[in-house]
């Protein structure tokens, strides 16, 4: 045995060194092979010498491999004869059954394949482990197999007497090819293959398994081994039924699924981002409701137990009615709900909760987190986009792996099938956009016109705001009671009433420019942002004169308190000054206007008529419309559905930005009404019920659909830039405004923050508050903000160099599966010269070691290339190693003599090469799914010189 | 009293609305209120004056001509709802391609549709055209013979469409029509096809066409010819007679035969 190991490894020696090439090279072979296997029935008479030689050679082969690999100890010495007989043997064999053969090649054909496959993909596994090793294991299971292949067709007379002795090797063989196929059984949905070969090979992997997995660990070991695998068995079973759950529990899935299917990417993305930002709003919830307002409710003092924690004698008649609370305030402002309602005390309850503490960093905590998120699922996004084009072939990615073979239901391939209608009506879409030219001048002249007329727009809106607030200052100074309902509502209505049909207005400008619906979809976006930001900003420095307003009453009132409690003191107790204070109902009190609730109370009435505003337009703009499109078409004098009112199309942008805007303002008012991200969560279900049924039911697709590629981050950057905006007026607030002194928990401090340093000085060892003093240096501060500039500028020059690396590397890669495929023609031209001449056709196969002799030359060659094509990774190793297909072929004489090629190289080459207008180097191919894209049953062996 | 800044916030939504809908304000001001104002100024109907623009302009005996005339005129002058240029060339290729026998017109109007199926017939195939507004038949017969089409290939009849189809057999000598031109009242292109059906009048495999189905549209008769089985529709998608902008379509529908 040691020595016809060796003997096969110098043999083999040369192909071992690039076994990855030769791996690959077998498969090439196999699938000229099949070409040619195709091309038989038209050359059949011709060839028969050629076939049947062939075929003989082939079950030489197989029988070869199987006494090997049965008799590996005491058949290894006579190897040279019992060759030759075995050829003769089998000669007679294969011409007795050539039929047969050749349905059966077919099947041992995929075996090879998927072995190779197997080998290779080991060998990607731990490419330096083995190295010399995976021939040989790969020759061995091909061994095993055709042992197999005997037994089970039971035409291997010899096989049973070989199976007896088992030995530990052979069970480790065994063992990895069980193995083997289990891998294969799991990847098998991967491969390229037909249904057809995947059905048979997988049965086929099956049964091994069946048979094998059992037989293996004879013995002591056995019972452990068959338990271990049923455990393995259920253990997979489960992973597989958690998957499955997992994928059930994303909410929504489904849904979005359906509405992607009818209503293309675009309007699926908006649903996404609704789905995402829900998440967003439910840590965020979790966060104040957690640590901030059940605390608050257990253990703070009850209600009625303070002043801020009381109604106040004026408004205790009103406080339960509907249309005060539905206004927020009543009982509901003096609740958990707000700000005022904190006590300022630092610890409360038997835990020793530090609400102010807590309050505070849950505030900043509640930006901080979604600062991060915001930032993380951009870099996230941005890592999809690899730079460079994926587009080529887009066409023939779409055509020929649309198709979901894993879909079991109808519903879902009906969905799946609208899903594809539509995905393609994109690309075709898309592909005409790109292939128009239209007149420049012209178009540039109407972009120029319509930025302009939305520019007038901008502007228009933003005085008439600015008008109205103004307006509404001057009544608020006059006394809002000489006034009606519609000058106290003037602010909000204009405010909405443009939101809404600002948009409409913009949409129709845009039509003017002729740009690509996405980019399109862009400039709406950034106009709708531009006019919802004045909105925001308006409503903010609004907001900011109301808490000026409030400061100053503030002031008067803290000098009423001091009058009240000494008239208090003196109309009671005059004579003794030691008694204790009086007890005074806390709804008596006198209390200051209490900005901060005041701001939270804003921002929760401004997103509950958000939110109303936005039901109320769906139901009437979306719903009854097309109930009346629908029902008043039988009797209206046009066509209704087709012509003036039709139905409306989902509005992506208004959605996506409203959606925005809203959460910028959770974001700015959380901070002063802890339930805010409460309502905000309550919002975002309902609405992703009803913004989903409404799609369904009352909306049509957008006439022309598009791809929503990268939209995503679009939009995050957009939430990115809201959050900043909003949390500058939250932290200025925080920052440089005194707190109230009679509510919140900060009160009786200068500054909110000062918590912190209160915290500090109390709950933590004095050297600590030391440390955090010298940190706090802005000696310190200043070179370590520096310093993180400086390390993000370097961070994004590297970013960018990768980028540009990466890009170089793609041309590279397609420009030399280019020039292979240029050298691949050359040589498979030259192959098919030599085939002509009679000469080179002549000499008998070569047989055994004579025939691994004979090829090294050619391998070395292989060798070079392969190595030279290895730097850029697999797919490059595939087609170098196709372009050696045909000199490696020729002298092994598996091209029977073409006696019609004659000097016509391509056409013949067209036959006997699998089609090949997209092989594994070309651009576009998936990275790191390098097997061969195209099923290729049934080729005979390729050279053997690895074997 | 609503404040003006309110009113004001309506504005966008006035301008979406006018920009958004341009075409069709164009379209009710050419077609209403510049007829109704001429028809006052003049005296003459519509029609009356299409036909004078025709008598002064166009080559008698041309068929061709007389409707490059019309076009011209309702390009430049006033707006006339006939078949128009981009649809008519939709119905000449259609019938050129089925070379129909016997032909049925129901909406005469001025004669264009007349005159455009007449110069694509083949020999000796003979055109029933049925108009119910007599003036307009007037004028669509003077129409018809400046084309130079004699009573032998068109015949014109004068009276409601359903009252005239059930006696097209009797009176007219039609037995059965294999191409039929719909472009009458769009209220009536149900009812009629329902007539035409009842009364066998409609060959195997013959062609209807139906024009300005999309708009002013004709919604029920659409979905009756997808729905009831017997036709094969199919809508040819072009624009507005002398409105780029106004979607429009022709429906085809073959007559497959009774259930």
């Amino acid at each position: 045995m040691p020595k016809h190991e060796k003997s096969t490894e110098g043999n083999d020696g040369s192909g071992d060194n690039e076994e990855g090439s030769a791996a690959e090279n077998e498969e090439n072979v196999k699938g000229t092979d099949k070409g040619r296997k195709r091309a038989t029935p038209r050359t059949a008479r011709s060839h028969g010498r050629g076939r049947a030689r062939h075929g003989d050679e082939e079950n030489e082969d197989d029988e070869d491999g199987t006494r090997r690999a049965g008799h590996h100890r005491h058949r290894n010495r006579r190897r040279g004869r019992a060759a030759g007989n075995e050829g003769s043997d089998s000669d007679t064999e294969a011409a007795k059954a050539r039929k047969n053969q050749a349905n059966q090649k077919s099947k041992e054909d995929d075996e090879e394949e998927e072995d190779g496959k197997g080998g290779k993909s080991g060998k990607g596994k731990n490419e330096k482990k083995v190295d010399k090793k995976p021939d040989k294991k790969g020759k061995k299971e091909k061994a095993n197999k055709k042992k197999k292949d005997k037994k089970k067709s039971g035409s291997g007379s010899d096989s049973d007497s070989e199976e007896e002795p088992i030995t530990e090797e052979e069970l480790a063989k065994l063992k990895e090819e069980v193995e083997e196929k289990k891998k294969l059984i799991a990847t098998l949905r991967n491969k390229p293959w037909k249904m057809k070969k995947k059905l048979s090979v997988l049965k086929e992997a099956q049964l091994f398994v069946e048979k094998f997995e059992g037989a293996l660990g004879k013995g002591k070991g056995k019972k452990f081994y068959a338990y271990k695998v049923m455990m393995t068995k259920k253990w997979m079973k489960f992973q597989r039924d958690f998957e499955n759950f997992k994928t059930a529990c994303i909410p929504w899935e489904m849904k979005i699924k359906e509405i992607e299917s009818h209503f293309g990417s675009s309007v699926a993305s908006y649903f996404i981002f609704l789905r995402w930002m829900y998440g967003i709003n439910m840590i965020l919830f979790g966060l104040t409701f957690g640590l901030v307002m059940v605390p608050e409710a257990l253990m703070g003092k009850p209600y009625g137990s303070l002043p801020r924690k009381t109604v106040p004698r004026a408004e205790e008649a009103t406080a339960m009615n509907f249309a005060t609370l539905w206004d927020f305030s009543g009982f509901a402002q003096y609740s958990v709900l707000f700000y005022g309602y904190y006590n300022n005390q630092r610890t409360i309850g038997w835990l020793k909760f530090r609400m102010p503490l807590s309050y505070f960093l849950v505030g900043v905590g509640t930006i901080g987190y979604s600062f991060m998120i915001v930032i993380r699922t951009m870099a996230r996004n941005a890592n999809d986009d690899g730079g460079g084009d994926d587009t080529s072939f887009n066409f023939s990615w779409k055509m020929f792996t649309s198709w979901d073979y894993l879909i079991g239901n109808p519903e879902t391939a009906d969905n799946k099938f609208a899903s594809i209608t539509t995905s393609f009506k994109e690309a075709i879409v898309e592909e005409q956009e790109s292939r128009k030219e239209e007149n420049i001048h012209l178009t540039r002249f109407l972009r120029v016109l319509a930025n302009f007329l939305a520019l007038c727009t901008l502007a228009g809106s933003g005085y008439l705001i600015f008008f109205v607030v103004r307006r509404s200052q001057k009544f608020a100074l006059e006394g809002l009671e000489n006034y009606g309902w519609w000058e106290r509502n003037e602010v909000n209505m204009v405010m909405s009433l443009l939101g809404m049909f600002c948009p409409t207005l913009f949409d129709v400008i845009s039509s003017l420019e002729n740009y690509h619906p996405r980019i399109a979809l862009r400039w709406q976006l950034g106009r709708i942002f531009a006019l919802f930001l004045g909105n925001l900003y308006t409503f903010i420095i609004a907001l900011m004169d109301e808490i000026n307003l409030k400061l100053e009453e503030e002031k008067i009132v803290k000098y009423n308190m001091t009058i009240w409690e000494a008239s208090l003191y003196n109309g009671t107790i005059p004579e003794n000054s030691t008694a204790p204070p009086i007890q005074v109902d806390p709804a008596d009190v006198p209390r200051g206007p209490c900005w901060e609730t005041m701001v939270g109370q804003e921002f929760v009435r401004l997103t509950v008529s958000d939110t109303m505003t936005t039901y109320i337009t769906i139901l009437i703009g979306d719903f009854l419309r097309a109930v009346f499109v629908r029902f008043f078409n039988y009797c209206w004098c046009w066509d209704l559905e087709y012509g003036f009112p039709s139905y409306s199309e989902f509005d992506i942008s208004g959605n996506v930005l409203g959606l925005i805007f809203n959460q910028g303002m959770i974001w700015m008012g959380s901070f002063y009404a802890p339930c805010l991200p409460a309502i905000n969560v309550f919002r975002l279900h309902t609405s992703m019920y009803l913004q989903c049924w409404a799609v369904m039911c009352c909306n049509v697709p957008q006439e022309r659909v598009f791809k929503a590629s990268r939209s995503n981050n679009f939009y995050m950057a957009m939430l990115l830039f809201i959050l900043f905006l909003s949390t500058l007026p939250a932290v200025y607030t925080i920052v440089s405004i005194p707190p109230s002194f009679d509510c919140g928990p900060f009160s009786g401090k200068t500054r909110m923050f000062e918590v912190i340093s209160e915290t500090l000085e109390h709950d933590f060892p004095s050297w600590f508050g030391k440390v955090f003093g010298y940190a706090s240096n802005p000696g310190l501060i200043l070179p370590f903000i520096l310093l993180m500039v400086l390390s993000i500028y370097y961070l994004n020059a590297t970013s960018k160099s990768y980028k540009e690396a990466n890009l170089e590397l793609k041309k590279k890669l397609q420009s030399q599966a280019e020039e292979n495929k240029r050298r691949n023609k050359q040589k498979a031209q030259k192959s098919n010269e030599q085939e002509e001449n009679p000469f080179e056709t002549e000499p008998p196969k070569p047989k055994g070691g004579k025939q691994d002799e004979s090829t090294p030359n050619q391998d070395n060659k292989k060798g070079q290339d392969g190595n030279e094509s290895k730097k850029t990774g697999q797919p490059q190793e595939a087609s170098s190693s196709q372009v050696l297909q045909h000199p490696s072929l020729a002298p092994s004489n598996h091209y029977p003599p073409q006696s019609q090629a004659g000097n016509l190289p391509p056409p013949s080459i067209a036959v006997t090469r699998p089609p090949g207008p997209r092989r594994y180097g070309m651009p576009g191919y998936p990275p790191g799914n390098p097997c061969f894209p195209g099923p290729q049953p049934g080729m005979p062996r390729g050279p053997h010189n690895y074997r | 009293m609503v404040s003006p800044a309110i009113a004001l916030a309506f504005l966008p939504f006035l301008v979406t609305l006018l920009i958004r809908y341009r075409h069709y304000l164009v379209l009710l001001y050419r077609a209403v209120l510049v007829a109704w104002l001429r028809d006052r100024l003049t005296g003459t109907t519509r029609e009356q004056r299409a036909f004078q623009y025709l008598l002064a302009h166009a080559i008698p005996g041309d068929p061709h001509h007389i409707l490059q005339t019309f076009d011209q005129w309702c390009y430049h002058c006033e707006h006339l709802s006939c078949v128009g240029p981009a649809k008519g060339r939709i119905v000449e290729r259609l019938l050129l391609e089925r070379a129909p026998l016997w032909v049925l017109e129901l909406g005469t109007y001025c004669g264009y549709g007349t005159v455009l199926l007449a110069q694509g017939l083949p020999p000796g195939a003979r055109l029933y055209t049925v108009e119910g507004n007599p003036q307009h038949a007037a004028v669509a017969e003077k129409v018809i013979r400046l084309a130079g089409f004699d009573e032998h290939t068109v015949e014109l009849i004068v009276g409601p469409s359903e009252e005239v189809i059930p006696q097209l057999r009797e009176k007219h000598g039609l037995m059965k029509a294999d191409f039929v031109f719909m472009d009458h009242w769009k209220r009536c292109y149900l009812r009629d096809l329902r007539l035409l059906e009842s009364h066998q009048l409609l060959a195997e495999g013959a062609t209807i066409l139906a024009d300005n189905v999309l708009f002013p549209g004709a919604p029920h008769f659409l979905q009756y010819a997808k729905t009831c089985g017997r036709y094969r529709c199919k809508v040819h998608r072009a624009s507005l007679e002398y409105f780029r902008a106004i979607p429009d379509g022709v429906a085809e529908l073959r007559y497959t035969g009774a259930r």
